[in-house]
């Protein structure tokens, strides 16, 4: 067994979507988004966090992401009043928690597209990399 | 909507049996499939789709007939000229205005009403001076008197509307008053379908001494439009949501007005003489059009007018008004749908929300299904506000649309249903 690495752990959560999404087909890559926005209805997102102060703007629907940080980490929770929004930006969140503050910041559009989301990624490129910006933004003002 | 009989062109008095199917050929695009889908387009009041006769208009000045425009001794030069006044013209009778130099060329519908706020309203207004729009404004017909309000000192007063989305005349004519300097208001809602009674709200208006600038985008492309008729002072319209290229709009307003507005924008085309000293400038309607103006596509702007008119405005609105009748029976039908704005006389917009699933989804699902509808705000977020929603799904209709489209909406949006429901 190899050395304990925090970050390849970290990372985990980001390959497992990689790997899931690779070879699906568009219908079913859609289904495994709104399944996504499904799985939090069991861990609502709190209703007091959908406030103007965690809502993030570039999407067409409403989008609340809350940052938190432990042990150097960056931990994100997302939500949207839209259900594909939903799962994307939970995907999105998921993703990236836990990542070191240096990870966050060299995330760019390529990490978008490795989740290889087909025609979501065409049409939905400009709301996920808004997301992106702002998880960057809410990990860096946290260090700041 | 008012019609006058003596501006309406010889097809317009004698329409053809409108025929949805002939009309569909001449729309290259309808024939693509979306997704594995055939297209269905109901997002015609963002921009309409173009038919054949202004692709090849434009196509054909491009390979035969193009040369910059006025002052050119040659002939292609001559030959674009022709083209690009005959346009106007097409666009004057169009709008039956009574001079052809009361057309002036812009890239669109909210660039003609910049145009007026930054002339007419820099020139005339003074602080104090009252400015009426409504609740169901475009934002283009909000934010230049905005931002004029804040230059000028000016007050801004909202006309309100119903829960239907009707204008509130009593409580417009409420507003009017001694200061009340301009009524600019849409003809159409953009997002309610509503048509606004022009001839009564310019009536009101002026008899306070207001003038009224009518934003005519969505409505000159379901209505016969007679700006002499209304008695309006301006009208604004834009191209690419009749059938025309994107890139080319006009403002028409009286000669007697644009006599007395200076110019909007300096440079080219517009001048008379020019020293380092002093300039003077064109008469219309080259006063209001600096710089090398877009020719082709104000020559594929008039072929849009000369399509419509070959099927003639009468007969297009009465199918879209089928159309939406349709329309209105079936989505009635889909459990959970609401359609915002329910105005009397309404035309060719239908405004939806649904109980089962956000407007984003339900445009992202029935996409996969090859239907293609707009979803947000549509550039009206007072009047979301106004309406308490935050977005809506808008269907919205041009002439090549039927009955068929509506079935395939009501289809997909039940496939909506079930997966969200």
């Amino acid at each position: 067994m190899g050395q304990f690495d925090p970050d390849m752990m970290a990372h985990i959560k980001f390959n497992e979507f990689v790997e899931n999404l690779r070879d699906l087909d568009d219908e079913t890559r859609f289904e495994y988004i709104l399944d996504l926005a499904k799985k939090h209805r069991d861990d609502p997102f709190p209703e007091t966090d959908m406030s103007a102060k965690h809502e993030m703007h570039g999407c067409q629907a409403k989008v609340w992401i809350i940052h938190s940080r432990k042990e150097g980490r960056n931990y994100f929770r997302g939500h949207s009043n839209a259900a594909i929004v939903n799962g994307l930006v939970t995907m999105m969140t998921d993703s990236f928690s836990g990542w070191a503050d240096e990870d966050i910041a060299d995330l760019t559009i390529d990490h978008v597209r490795q989740l290889n989301l087909g025609s979501l990624t065409i049409q939905r490129q400009v709301g996920m990399m808004a997301m992106l910006k702002y998880m960057k933004k809410l990990s860096l003002d946290k260090v700041a | 909507m008012t019609v006058n009989a003596a501006a309406l062109t010889k097809s317009e008095q004698m329409p053809p049996a409108f025929d949805v199917e002939r009309v569909r050929a001449d729309f290259p695009i309808l024939e693509e499939n979306i997704h594995g889908n055939p297209l269905v387009f109901l997002d015609s009041a963002a921009s309409a789709q173009k038919p054949r006769a202004v692709l090849n208009a434009m196509r054909y000045l491009y390979e035969h007939e193009y040369a910059n425009v006025h002052r050119g001794i040659y002939y292609l030069s001559e030959v674009a000229t022709n083209r690009f006044e005959a346009a106007r013209t097409t666009v004057a009778r169009f709008l039956n205005a009574r001079h052809d130099h009361e057309v002036i060329f812009t890239r669109n519908a909210t660039e003609a009403i910049n145009l007026v706020a930054a002339s007419w309203g820099r020139a005339f207004l003074q602080p104090g001076d009252e400015i009426i729009v409504s609740e169901m404004e475009h934002h283009a017909n909000i934010v230049p008197w905005q931002m004029l309000r804040d230059e000028k000192g000016l007050v801004l007063k909202v006309a309100p509307i119903s829960d239907e989305g009707v204008l509130r005349m009593d409580a417009f004519e409420a507003l009017l008053g001694p200061r009340t300097r301009l009524v600019a208001m849409t003809h159409m809602s953009n997002v309610l379908g509503t048509v606004t009674p022009a001839r009564d709200i310019v009536a009101r208006a002026h008899a306070v001494g207001a003038k009224v600038l009518l934003d005519g985008t969505q409505a000159a492309t379901h209505n016969v439009i007679d700006v002499q008729d209304i008695g309006c002072d301006f009208y604004a319209i834009t191209g690419h949501k009749l059938y025309g290229p994107t890139g080319i709009g006009a403002l028409w307003a009286r000669e007697e007005i644009l006599d007395a507005m200076p110019p909007y924008m300096g440079g080219g085309e517009m001048i008379d003489k020019v020293t380092f000293e002093k300039s003077t400038f064109a008469p219309l309607p080259n006063k209001f059009e600096a710089g090398t103006p877009a020719i082709a596509e104000a020559i594929g702007f008039a072929a849009a007018i000369d399509y419509i008119n070959d099927h003639g405005m009468a007969a297009i609105a009465a199918h879209e008004q089928d159309v939406l009748t349709y329309a209105n029976q079936r989505l009635a039908t889909v459990e959970g749908l609401r359609i915002i704005g329910t105005a009397p006389g309404k035309a060719s917009v239908i405004s939806m929300v649904a109980d089962f699933a956000h407007a984003y989804d339900i445009a992202m699902v029935i996409d996969r299904e090859g239907v293609a509808v707009r979803t947000g705000n549509h550039c009206a977020q007072p009047l979301m506000a106004r309406l308490g929603v935050d977005s809506t799904v808008r269907a919205s209709l041009g002439m090549y649309n039927r009955r068929q489209d509506i079935d395939a909406l009501v289809k997909s949006l039940e496939k909506v249903r079930r997966i969200f429901g």
